[in-house]
């Protein structure tokens, strides 16, 4: 049974089982590979590089993909010109001024990824750091799960639908109806699993 | 700002390279980083963040935090575009949905 995070001695202690860690860690990988800078990405010279980097990703997170290629197509055959979920990463900044907001897209983003990759890769290594079979963090290797931990809720949150304050309740209530072994039960799961790590961290790392 | 101070900061170099660079821009106008609610981001969260980024303290914080929450938005700073940016670029590292634009 997991327990969340709590200070100790200066620093972040929490009891999280091989599955916990795995399922979590496999998450972070994914939303990794995701917001990675475009020219670190293979084959990234024709075509859309971002389904050659969602390719073969299926297996990881524990059967939950954030994949786009991985989600439910609606009114399908029109390819996405940009993954929903690169937009809530990195969101249009200025919403005045379409030109203001491109320029700063183009100074900002390959930069913004570049930090999210590493912040990333810190979080994965940093899940992996026993001591008596629990996870324990400095504090920054802390900040960098609970930054990490946002960046993953976004892009599950993105994957389930979220856009609204009360769109959770909604699909609370649309997946009651569903079998317990469907996919959307699981992910549902899973977010909820993740806020709950999260608001504990976040509590923990709270000045 | 008083005005003042403008009219003499005006004739600084840097001052000088923003209108240039925006010359439709004033310069007396400030600029602002707005926070929008999401229905991601958790309360504790968006505090910490307030709070580690700005080094805003607690209850201003928090305040802050509330106004994105059930006003749907906040201004979180206010200054020179340039700055603005800055702060809209580490918000969005933090996975907040910032954004800035001139105060109107």
């Amino acid at each position: 049974m997991a327990r969340g995070f709590k200070k100790r001695q200066g620093r972040y202690v929490a009891r999280l089982d091989a599955v916990e860690r795995g399922l979590v860690v496999g998450l972070m990988e994914q939303v990794r590979d995701l917001v990675q800078p475009a020219d670190t990405t293979p084959d990234a010279e024709d075509g859309d590089e971002f389904d050659r980097i969602v390719a073969g990703l299926g297996g990881v997170g524990m059967g939950v993909s954030l994949a786009a290629d991985d989600q439910v197509q609606v009114g399908g055959g029109v390819p996405a010109p940009r993954d929903p979920a690169l937009d809530r990463i990195f969101p249009t900044a200025n919403r005045q001024d379409d030109q203001v907001a491109a320029e700063f897209r183009q100074l900002t983003e390959e930069g913004l990824r570049a930090r999210k990759t590493r912040n990333l890769d810190t979080a994965i290594a940093a899940l992996g750091h026993l001591e008596d079979q629990k996870v324990t963090l400095d504090h920054d290797q802390a900040v960098a799960l609970v930054v990490a931990l946002t960046d993953v809720r976004l892009v599950l949150g993105e994957r389930l639908g979220l856009r609204q304050d009360d769109d959770l309740d909604l699909i609370e209530e649309q997946v009651s109806s569903l079998e317990e072994d469907d996919p959307a039960v699981y992910a549902l799961a899973v977010y909820d699993f993740l806020t709950w790590l999260q608001e504990t961290l976040a509590h923990a790392l709270l000045p | 700002m008083p005005s003042a101070l403008s009219v003499t900061v005006s004739v600084a170099p840097v001052e000088q390279e923003s209108v240039a660079a925006d010359a439709a821009t004033e310069p007396d106008v400030p600029w602002i980083t707005l926070v929008w609610n999401d229905p991601v981001n958790l309360m504790s969260y968006v505090t910490f963040v307030f709070q580690t980024y700005f080094g805003y303290s607690k209850a201003k914080a928090e305040r802050l935090m509330m106004d994105v929450h059930t006003k749907g938005r906040a201004v979180v700073s206010t200054g020179a575009r340039e700055r603005m940016e800055t702060d809209t670029e580490a918000l969005q590292g933090y996975g907040l949905w910032a954004t800035f634009q001139k105060d109107t």
